[in-house]
């Protein structure tokens, strides 16, 4: 059923989406038994961010690994001008999100720590990945369509995650307006969560969806699942 | 090209269905009250013989007391007119707070309007027989004209009333003014002018100013006071009413905690002490507070966490304060400082005190503790006077409406009857006290039952408008949606609108024989009711007959996602109009939905170019923002004084105002030919309008003059628009919509008027972002993509947007009234009323229009657009897409009455669901209106002869 790259692979995409599925929530956990839950989008919580990072550099180190001994022979000097050229470039994106999301309504004059670290979020969660797993080049062809991916690979996966992270903080602006008065609907605690939360939902389907794909090898009927969530999964 | 005019007169049959309906939704929600005409009549007591009878022939001298026991044991007698009377000093401070009254020493940083008026509290102290402070509840709606109607009536004004609020009619009913006059006595007026419109011709003297110049604080204030200490020591006068604005103005203007307020109150102080020193031994001083005012404070709103009671209760908390030298009546228990008094109280209590009956239509009880002391005889007088004249209107009532069913009456009516027997046996003062309250509680009954008959909802006609509603809305949502584009033009050619025409028609004159034959009772709600259903059923037909083709087109349609998306959007925007905060906040849910749709459009497209006009329009949804309005509901935003545009631009509104006007007008003119000029020049009158009137300096009257002839050049050239050039319609409708921007920019008045150029050029990138989106296969094809609904969701969430984007606000006090004089009074001219409906209607739903006039130009703009295609796909291409533009609209306004149906016993639908409902049934006019003006517009000039192609 599987070629044996795309079962190398699919085992790639599996774990890494069970390691975001047990570090994210338990980030979450812990900052809200903590009580810092609310102040999620003050600059004092970049250790989440920090963490974060850490998390899905380590997690791009394992999908890659398998790159690096095809591709053994790159230099490294010029792997330092991809690293720099990719912090340009992810600053670059970093910017965008924080003037798309003032576009969308978050506050011009006040509030920018906030919108920084959200941004900040966004860009980490959705391009840093990508960018990790793939290069600049390629990302930037993948993010205006001139490339396309196959279905069920790692690119795929993170291509989806991105995604979901963005319609994730996108929904989360719902709340906002309510007159609850709750201390969560501060800007931008629900757009954060929302973000973590549509990532978090990607990989749960991801999971899924493997585990699905597998379990079809022996029942057939499963199958009829595995082929609703594909139509599930958003793509131009 | 029979379909031509077929498509239009399709257009305006919808429009009437869609309005039909509301206005038969409006009939049975905005609450309605039947005023009677009755005026109470009473006897003076000379006329009595000393047995108690009218016009006896014992001639045997008695005392008044004993003449009076024996009047009441006649439960049948009329109205006694009082024996005594007193004259009255009633001074009205609008939006006087029960808590502005208060004094609190121990207070050591009071608030900007607390204790501010000492002056009250020290003179209960002084003189606790002297004085009296209440609570005074207003019922909503508290609007200043309806409380002054329930002051001087006693009853309880309803909600049909705010419509006619700023044509302020005469009172039909009987009130304490005219009581007044009647009995022999004089009135004097001092201040707003709402009394004057509301009660004209009965005044001895009277100085009435205007009073809708919110930023003014002093002007009335002032006026008033240089008239009311000359008048106090004049005495031919029974009853003066002095109406003081100044407080009311604050609190629109600042809110209450500010430094102005704080002020305003200082100054009531100082004027009450004045007043109460200079006040004749005679004269009986009422200090009252129409209604109340909102607490925005800041700090309170995040106290009351998620508690909208109290903001309600603080509208309604009035103060009352009353004050007589000789003293009150009324014993320790009834005189506690805040004991809480209905509005409805005040009007028999001040007819009593000017000796006169209540009058008729008043539902309120008498207010013994702030009436001077008399005897038990004459207590008892003026009780029965009062349950005989509810008996009456009780009677009168149960005749002329059946809205309160008549065994209830008749219960109402023998309990009253039952009382003014009692009356008779009351002789000492404990049995009084027992009888006054038993007469209370009595009254508050009735009261309770007519207040809940007058908040009572024709839900019948609700239901079935939102039926007819509903059915409009999904047939026409199949037609558009469901039949194949190529067919349309077909279905149009045939017989279907007219045969739906005539059919109404003859539903219309099968309604009137039915009314002339006495079958039908109310003719209007038979011809709506009618109407619907018939044109519920020929579009249902219309459907069965296409079945095949709309199943067809649904079964191989696969839309975008940006498509589906846009759909989504749409309803979600009508959605939420169910949820009270996302109508407060309906401005930014609007600016990002229309910013996600079109940022889907422009992902679609993907490339670069599209990104930045999307980017583009963002930035210009984000320069949108600084000029939209807030509410009170708003808190922190309505604090900080942005509430309310002062009027008056600043030099660097004015600048921006000018650049932006000349912009537009310099950049459009180039690309509209001959017509360039009349832009031109109309641009060059509204720039000159607002240049000559700005400023101290300015010159009003040549300012107008200029104005006028701005509007002059714009009526011309919208004349003209209708001259053919057989160039196609593209041009003609870009002339219009930048046409319907100028008549914008000037009704907007400087300060406001970016924002209509901002609007315009937001509308200009999503046409051009529209232009590009990507098209399969043919030029054909492309017309699907360009017709489809998501086109229209995107126009229609854009013209909602810029409703809040030109500093609307969907509330009754955020409408500025400047925009009808900015030309001068129309009120000068024979036509005035048409002329001055006409600019509200602009300056409100101006946006609306705009982009309803200028919808087919989705279908057109641009190269790939339609406006390359035989007339008749062209033709047929901007029918579909105007008449889902008007769909979006209908649905909107169904959202809206539904979520008014269904909130009728919310806190909030007077101040929220209500307000939204009659301005969106307003955009929903306007964008129909716009549509009608578009598409026939399209229909005028495209040209007649059919090409092959």
């Amino acid at each position: 059923m599987f070629s044996l790259n795309n079962h190398l692979e699919l085992r790639r995409v599996t774990i890494s989406s069970l390691v975001t599925c047990i570090y994210l929530p338990s980030i979450v956990t812990v900052i809200s038994y903590k009580g810092l839950l609310y102040s999620v989008g003050n600059a004092s919580s970049l250790y989440v961010l920090v963490l974060i990072f850490i998390a899905e550099l380590i997690k791009s180190f394992y999908l890659n690994s398998n790159n690096d001994l095809q591709v053994k022979k790159k230099a490294s000097k010029s792997r330092v001008g991809d690293i720099v050229k990719s912090i340009v470039f992810l600053l670059g994106v970093k910017f965008c999100f924080f003037i798309g999301i003032i576009l969308f309504g978050a506050p011009v004059l006040e509030y920018n720590e906030e919108t920084l670290i959200l941004s900040s979020l966004l860009t980490l969660l959705t391009l840093f990945p990508l960018i990790a797993h793939t290069g600049v080049e390629l990302a930037v062809q993948l993010l205006f369509g001139v490339k396309t991916f196959p279905r069920d690979t790692i690119i795929a996966m993170l291509v989806n995650n991105a995604l979901l992270t963005v319609c994730g903080a996108w929904l989360g602006a719902v709340v906002i307006p309510l007159d609850w008065n709750t201390p969560w609907q501060q800007w931008p605690i629900p757009c954060y969560l929302g973000a973590i939360g549509g990532y978090l939902l990607s990989n749960v389907l991801t999971v899924t969806k493997v585990t699905l794909m597998s379990a079809a090898n022996k029942h057939p009927f499963l199958g009829i699942f595995v082929n609703m969530m594909n139509k599930l999964h958003i793509s131009k | 090209m029979k379909e031509k005019w077929n498509f239009i007169l399709y257009l305006v049959w919808f429009s009437y269905l869609t309005l039909s309906a509301v206005l038969m939704f409006g009939q049975g929600f905005l609450l309605s009250r039947k005023t009677l005409n009755d005026v109470s009549e009473c006897v003076p007591l000379e006329n009595f013989g000393c047995d108690g009878r009218l016009n006896s022939s014992e001639k045997f001298s008695c005392t008044e007391s004993s003449k009076i026991q024996r009047i009441l044991a006649y439960s049948s007698s009329p109205i006694v007119c009082a024996a005594k009377s007193h004259r009255v000093l009633f001074v009205l401070v609008d939006a006087l707070r029960y808590d502005f009254t208060e004094y609190n020493k121990d207070n050591e940083n009071p608030l900007y309007y607390q204790n501010r008026l000492p002056i009250i509290q020290k003179t209960i102290e002084r003189y606790p027989e002297r004085a009296r402070i209440f609570r005074f509840m207003a019922d909503p709606p508290t609007t200043t004209l309806q409380r002054i109607k329930a002051l001087v009536t006693g009853s309880l004004p309803t909600f049909v009333d705010i419509s006619s609020n700023f044509a302020a009619i005469e009172i039909q009913e009987d009130n304490v003014i005219d009581q007044n006059v009647k009995g022999g006595g004089e009135a004097i007026l001092l201040g707003d002018d709402t009394w004057m419109r509301l009660i004209p011709g009965r005044w001895l003297r009277s100085h009435a100013l205007y009073s809708f110049h919110t930023w003014d604080l002093d002007t009335v204030d002032n006026e008033v006071d240089s008239k009311i200490y000359e008048e106090l020591k004049r005495n031919d006068w029974d009853l003066l009413v002095a109406h003081y604005l100044g407080v009311d103005h604050a609190g629109h203007r600042y809110g209450p905690n500010h430094p102005e307020m704080a002020r305003k109150l200082s100054e009531t102080n100082v004027r009450l002490k004045k007043i109460i020193e200079s006040l004749p031994s005679d004269v009986i001083l009422y200090v009252v507070g129409d209604h109340g005012m909102t607490e925005t404070d800041s700090q309170e709103w995040k106290n009351s966490e998620g508690d909208h009671g109290g903001e309600s209760k603080a509208e309604r908390t009035a103060a009352l304060f009353a004050y007589h030298s000789s003293g009150f009546s009324g014993d320790e228990a009834e005189r506690i400082s805040g004991k809480e008094v209905q509005q409805t109280d005040l009007a028999p209590t001040l007819s009593a005190a000017l000796g006169r009956p209540p009058p008729a239509p008043s539902l309120g009880n008498l207010l013994f503790p702030i009436l001077p002391n008399m005897p038990v005889a004459h207590t008892l007088l003026h009780l029965s006077n009062n349950l005989k004249q509810v008996t009456q209107y009780l009677v009168r009532y149960g005749e002329e409406s059946q809205q309160i069913s008549l065994d209830r009456l008749a219960q109402l009516i023998n309990a009253t009857r039952d009382h003014i027997e009692k009356g008779a046996t009351v002789e000492t003062e404990d049995e009084l006290k027992l009888y006054i309250s038993n007469v209370r509680a009595l009254m508050e009954n009735i009261r309770s039952i007519f207040r809940e008959v007058w908040v009572e909802f024709d839900s019948l006609s609700m239901l079935r408008a939102l039926l007819l509603l509903l059915l409009t809305v999904f047939f026409n949502w199949i037609i558009t949606e469901g039949i194949p584009a190529e067919r349309i033009p077909h279905v149009f050619a045939s017989s279907f609108v007219p045969s739906g025409l005539i059919s109404m028609a003859v539903c219309v004159g099968i309604c009137y024989t039915g009314h002339y034959l006495e079958i039908v009772d109310d003719v209007g709600h038979a011809i709506i009711l009618s109407t619907g259903l018939i044109s519920g059923a020929i579009t249902c037909v219309l459907v069965i007959m296409h079945w095949d083709g709309i199943t067809q087109r649904w079964y191989e349609g696969r839309s975008q996602f940006y498509e589906r998306f846009a759909r989504a959007a749409l309803f979600a925007s009508a959605a939420i109009l169910v949820s009270n905060s996302y109508i407060i906040e309906e401005g930014a849910t609007l600016s990002f939905l229309s910013l996600t749709v079109l940022g889907l459009m422009a992902w679609n497209i993907g490339n670069i170019k599209s990104l930045v006009l999307w980017a583009g329009f963002g930035a210009v949804m984000a320069l949108t923002r600084s000029y939209r309005g807030c509410r009170e509901e708003q808190g922190d935003c309505w604090t900080a004084g942005e509430g309310v545009a002062t009027g008056n631009a600043s030099r660097a509104a004015l600048v921006i105002a000018l650049g932006s006007v000349a912009a537009v007008v310099a950049i459009s003119r180039r690309h509209v030919e001959w017509r360039g000029y009349g832009i031109v020049i109309a641009g060059i009158f509204s720039c000159a309008h607002w240049a000559v009137g700005w400023g101290s300096l300015g010159s009003p009257s040549r300012s107008k003059m200029l104005a006028r002839g701005a509007w002059l050049v714009i009526v011309t050239m919208f004349v003209l628009l209708w001259r053919r050039d057989g160039k196609g319609a593209t041009l003609p409708l870009v002339v219009s919509g930048l046409l319907f921007y100028l008549a914008n920019t000037l009704v907007l008045g400087a300060s406001l008027a970016p924002t209509a150029g901002l609007a315009l050029f937001s509308g200009f990138l999503a046409l051009n972002i529209v232009s590009m989106l990507k098209t399969e296969g043919s030029i054909k094809f492309s017309l699907t993509t360009r017709c489809n609904s998501s086109m229209a969701c995107l126009w229609a969430l854009l013209a909602s947007y810029n409703f809040y984007g030109t500093g609307h606000h969907a509330t009754l006090s955020n409408v500025r009234w400047a925009a009808v004089f900015h030309a001068g009074d129309p009120h000068y001219t024979s036509f005035g009323n048409i002329i001055s409906v006409a600019l509200m209607f602009i300056y409100l739903f101006g946006m609306p229009l705009l982009f309803g006039a200028t919808v087919p130009l989705l279908a057109l703009w641009g190269r790939n657009g339609a406006s390359t295609l035989g007339p008749r796909t062209q033709l047929a291409a901007v029918f579909s897409l105007c008449l889902k533009f008007a769909l979006c609209f209908a649905i909107r306004v169904f959202a809206c009455a539904l979520s008014a149906t269904i909130h009728c016993r919310h806190l909030m639908i007077w101040g929220v669901f209500t307000p939204k409902l009659m301005f969106e049934v307003g955009s929903c006019t306007a964008a129909l209106l716009g549509t009608l003006i578009g598409a026939t517009l399209t229909a005028w000039h495209i040209p007649n002869q059919t090409r092959s192609s």
